[in-house]
């Protein structure tokens, strides 16, 4: 054992002051009895830690010391019984005191944190009932954006499919910047619009979609100008038409088309 | 010897006690009782309370004076001991704590200076100086463990100090206390 550093190590002020656990104080104990340099070290702190005491020591109030031999009396005189049965209900009263005086602290402690607690539980119930609602939102907007994706990728295919003609509708006098676009698959019958640009229209009025067979105007059905769709897919036109053409007509259509307001035309 | 004017050395006192002569504990008493009350009402505050405590630390003194073992360290050391780990205990007991320790050391010192100081056996003056002159660090642990009552694990957990540092610090500031307490 290296005895300067052993002392060195504080462990002795702190064996002095009882501070060490039982097996610390017993290896500090066998280490004084081994190394008479260390129960020498020990003497000189417990000498000065007894000099501080003094040196700051604090007279105690007079009556004291009456009331102390009074009680050492006591113990000498009588059965040792007496005074610690006197004692007993003091101390008893203590603890219940201190009982009583614990189970309110704690009853506090516990009101205020089951108020703390509630107030988290319902700020955490509300975040979690904002981030359904932001889960749910999240999901409408994914379902809408792969609508629109397979919308695009179909109207993709029907564009790029050589089945389909595309018939180009510029716009008339009425409305020069207007144009739309018609996909027409011969074959199938099946014909499809693409709005590039058809002014808005009044609430009672909606487009509608001639295809002209034999000089004559055949209902290929009624659309509005902002669908929000990439396609329209409109009535089938069998084969025969030579052109297409779009007016303006009361809501839900016309027998035969108000021609003076056609939009746009195109031939096939 | 720090305390000169002690006719009876603590090996005579505690073989008298043992005979549970009342003369003896009036001795014990007289020369004991200001130094032991100093240390517990520098862990407690409440004066009634560290009367309490004086009176239950006396009263162990005088029961339990079988138990004490020379072999173990000096007599005053087992005295004072005791008397702070009740003062501890009843500091806890009661949550006082919080409510708050003693003053600092320096204005302990120095109110003891002023009125209350009845043992003098050294120069209050430069026990004070000694106290200015040991490194903040030193003070603290000194201050927290001999004059507060905290045990060294207790500092090292609630200041975040490593315990080897909270030994080491303690020891020097004792050491250079006793230089000027002229122990060595």
């Amino acid at each position: 054992m290296n005895i300067d550093e052993y002392i060195s190590s504080g462990i002795l002020e702190a064996y002095v002051m009882d501070q060490l656990s039982p097996a610390e104080r017993t290896e500090v104990e066998q280490a004084a009895a081994d190394h008479p340099e260390i129960r020498e070290e020990l003497e000189k702190i417990e000498l000065s830690m007894e000099t501080l005491a003094f040196a700051t020591a604090v007279t105690p109030p007079e009556g004291m010391k009456a009331k102390l031999m009074q009680q050492i009396g006591e113990t000498r005189n009588d059965s040792k019984e007496t005074p610690v049965v006197s004692m007993q209900p003091d101390k008893s009263m203590g603890v219940l005191r201190f009982a009583a005086a614990a189970s309110v602290l704690v009853a506090l402690a516990s009101a205020v944190m089951a108020f703390t607690y509630w107030k988290k539980w319902q700020s955490a119930e509300d975040q979690l009932a904002d981030m359904i609602a932001q889960n749910a939102q999240f999901a409408e907007n994914y379902n809408q954006v792969n609508q629109q994706l397979d919308d695009i990728q179909n109207a993709v295919a029907i564009m790029n499919n050589k089945a389909y003609r595309r018939v180009v509708m510029a716009g008339t006098d009425n409305a020069p910047d207007a144009q739309a676009t018609i996909y027409w698959n011969e074959a199938t019958a099946d014909v499809y619009l693409s709005i590039q640009n058809l002014k808005e229209l009044s609430k009672d009025q909606q487009y509608q979609l001639w295809a002209i067979i034999d000089g004559k105007p055949v209902d290929a059905g009624v659309f509005d100008p902002n669908t929000g769709n990439f396609l329209v897919q409109m009535k089938n036109i069998t084969a025969g038409a030579a052109a297409f053409a779009v007016t303006i007509e009361p809501r839900g259509g016309s027998e035969n088309p108000s021609l003076e307001t056609m939009q746009v035309v195109g031939n096939v | 010897m720090p305390h000169p004017n002690q006719q009876i050395d603590q090996e005579q006192l505690v073989a008298r006690l043992r005979t549970k002569e009342a003369d003896a504990f009036s001795y014990l008493y007289d020369n004991y009782s200001a130094a032991i009350y100093g240390a517990i009402s520098r862990i407690v505050n409440d004066e009634n309370v560290a009367q309490e405590v004086l009176q239950d630390a006396f009263m162990k003194f005088w029961d339990k004076i079988e138990r004490y073992d020379p072999s173990k360290g000096r007599f005053f050391t087992w005295m004072v001991n005791i008397s702070r780990n009740l003062a501890i205990d009843k500091l806890r007991s009661k949550e006082m704590k919080k409510v708050g320790k003693t003053n600092n050391i320096e204005t302990y010192v120095s109110g003891i200076e002023r009125s209350k100081l009845n043992h003098l056996n050294v120069d209050g003056i430069g026990l004070k100086e000694t106290l200015a002159t040991l490194r903040d660090e030193e003070k603290f642990i000194l201050e927290m463990v001999y004059f507060k009552g905290y045990t060294q694990s207790e500092i090292s957990d609630e200041f975040d100090i490593p315990l080897g540092t909270v030994k080491t610090r303690l020891r020097m500031g004792l050491k250079n206390m006793r230089k000027v307490l002229q122990v060595e």
